[in-house]
């Protein structure tokens, strides 16, 4: 209920920043950032609750994840919105909105049990709560410079393309470090704790180090290249395109230690 | 020289070993790792098979396809790190250390997860309460108990080992609990809870009184009668053993339950005990990677801490 709450408050901020994109001159919503800090504490509350009811962190299922994902991206986009920083683009923020949207979608589907289940003995480290609540928040971020790497390929502006990439380069600069700690760091020291083997070249793993890969190639290419080429920002859609293989496509298309989630 | 230093130490050298890294990464994932070259030979086309049995792609994480990236990424990545670290060090102002700490972190991890494939050893042992394993320090680890805990809706919650750990005969530690992701760390070798199970064994006591536990497929003999235990029906309310007797007159097949029963000149009854899995493994690389994690994560946090400020307002 909670969720569905959530997700009909992040369609409506979709729906009025999908309007202002089409004001001129170019104008902020001063609505879509309440709704968005509303869904994202609902969102949160309802992890705090669900971890209440299960005796752990709720980060041990898919449906778990996908909340806590949606509910990051909306906390980011609120930053967003009130930085001063890397320039503000409405695009960028709809865009995010959008990805929040569907992933609390896919959470919704049928197809994806949402029973309150205590985590099982494999599930129960401290490390694994810090490994995917990093992992997740370093995406989240990953989905802004995703959003703008991918307005900056359609754009022919070429102040336009300098702040954009400004604007993804500034979020995987967030992004990576904690994507870094969460996925790779923190994975490996659960991985040693709980299997004995802190590699095993298991697909999730393996897609994990091909996304941290891909996001070190972008910030290495982009400072070989001019900014606004579009090179690094292929790049910077590429590996966000190799975060969504990794949770989705390795999950149900390639068998491995990480079945669960 | 200088031409060899200069590609050495490019950037390019670097981005299109990450390239390869992430292409051969990328394909060992999508084909079956591991297998014999007659498996690859029936799922893929001719040509398909040849090429991922002769290039290692079918064992791409030890196949030198992956070896030599990682080995020129290694020698590229010490290359600029010198550079780099010499270039900050000749600095007047301001330096900045983190991608020195991060591509160190990175060189230390390398190094580590060489020692580790070469050097990692595993064993595994299965125990029933009271049985014993030597460890290779020379501490003996006897299991007290094994617990199987479920939550009420029958989900697992906890599977627990209880040991004891003796040097020479004198007491290390006392009833120390391995649970799956709480290992024992005794000196160079770490104890995982790895899995559990049940073993059906058959408890004897002997004319003069001793009691003997034998196992599926073994016999005991006292004078001239023999208890064979063939096999386990698992097939009725509660599992019983099948025994072939010899010498006791009018008794030859024998189904047994829990219950004690006197069969001949012995009393016998059929139990089943938990067993747990163990797993000891030693990993001298570890640590390395550890340091070299930790190393990773500073320097990437450092680094971006310092360029988030330097942007401009």
């Amino acid at each position: 209920m909670i969720s569905t709450i959530a997700f009909i408050l992040l369609l409506a901020a979709a729906a009025i920043q999908a309007v202002f994109l089409f004001r001129r001159p170019a104008v902020s919503d001063p609505v879509s950032p309440w709704l968005l800090s509303a869904a994202a504490l609902l969102l949160l509350g309802f992890s705090i609750a669900r971890s209440l009811e299960i005796g752990f962190a709720a980060l041990t299922s898919t449906f778990e994840s996908l909340v806590f994902y949606s509910a990051v991206i909306a906390v980011i986009e609120v930053a967003y919105r009130f930085q001063k920083k890397a320039p503000f683009f409405p695009f960028v923020e709809f865009g995010a909105t959008f990805s929040a949207v569907v992933m609390l979608a896919i959470a919704s589907s049928p197809l994806l049990p949402k029973e309150a289940l205590p985590p099982i003995p494999a599930l129960k480290s401290a490390w694994l709560a810090l490994h995917v609540s990093f992992a997740f928040i370093g995406e989240a971020f990953f989905v802004v410079s995703f959003v703008s790497a991918l307005v900056l390929l359609f754009s022919k502006d070429d102040k336009k393309r300098m702040d954009l990439d400004r604007v993804t380069y500034t979020a995987i600069a967030i992004g990576y470090p904690i994507f870094t700690a969460g996925a790779l760091v923190f994975g490996a020291i659960w991985a040693e704790r709980a299997w004995g083997r802190w590699w095993s070249w298991d697909p999730k793993e393996t897609w994990a180090l091909v996304t941290w890969l891909v996001y070190t190639a972008y910030l290495h290419v982009r400072l070989v290249m001019k900014k606004k080429e579009a090179l690094p920002s292929i790049i910077a859609v590429i590996g966000f395109l190799c975060t969504i293989f990794t949770f989705f496509g390795v999950n149900y298309l390639l068998p491995g230690l990480h079945s669960y989630g | 020289m200088q031409k060899f230093w200069r590609f050495l130490t490019s950037l390019r050298l670097a981005i299109g070993l990450i390239v390869a890294l992430v292409v051969g990464s990328t394909l060992a994932t999508l084909i079956p790792q591991g297998l014999q070259s007659e498996e690859y030979i029936t799922r893929y086309p001719k040509i398909v098979a040849t090429l991922v049995v002769e290039t290692g792609l079918g064992h791409y994480f030890s196949s030198l396809l992956f070896l030599l990236p990682v080995f020129a990424f290694f020698f590229n990545l010490l290359a600029c790190t010198i550079n780099r670290l010499l270039r900050e060090l000749k600095k007047k102002g301001q330096r900045r250390h983190g991608p020195d700490i991060l591509h160190v972190g990175l060189l230390v991890l390398i190094v580590g997860s060489l020692v580790s494939y070469s050097e990692r050893k595993e064993g595994a042992v299965t125990l029933r309460p009271g049985d014993s394993v030597d460890l290779p320090g020379g501490e003996t680890l006897i299991l007290k108990s094994f617990s199987d805990e479920r939550y009420e809706n029958g989900r697992p919650s906890h599977w627990i080992s209880i040991v004891d750990l003796t040097k020479g005969g004198k007491p290390l530690k006392s009833s120390v609990p391995i649970r799956v992701n709480s290992p024992l760390r005794v000196g160079a070798v770490t104890i995982y809870q790895a899995s559990y199970g049940s073993e059906a064994t058959l408890e004897i006591t002997e004319p003069g009184g001793k009691t003997t536990f034998i196992d599926k497929g073994a016999s005991l003999a006292s004078g001239n009668a023999e208890i064979f235990f063939m096999t386990v029906d698992t097939k009725g309310t509660e599992p019983q053993a099948l025994l072939r007797v010899t010498g006791v007159p009018g008794t030859e097949l024998v189904r047994l339950g829990s219950v004690q029963t006197e069969i001949g000149p012995f009393r016998a009854a059929f139990k089943t005990t938990s067993t747990t899995g163990l797993q000891a493994v030693t990993d001298p690389g570890y640590p390395v990677v550890l340091a070299g994690l930790i190393l990773v994560a500073l320097g990437t946090t450092l680094t971006f801490i310092r360029k988030l400020k330097e942007l401009p307002a």
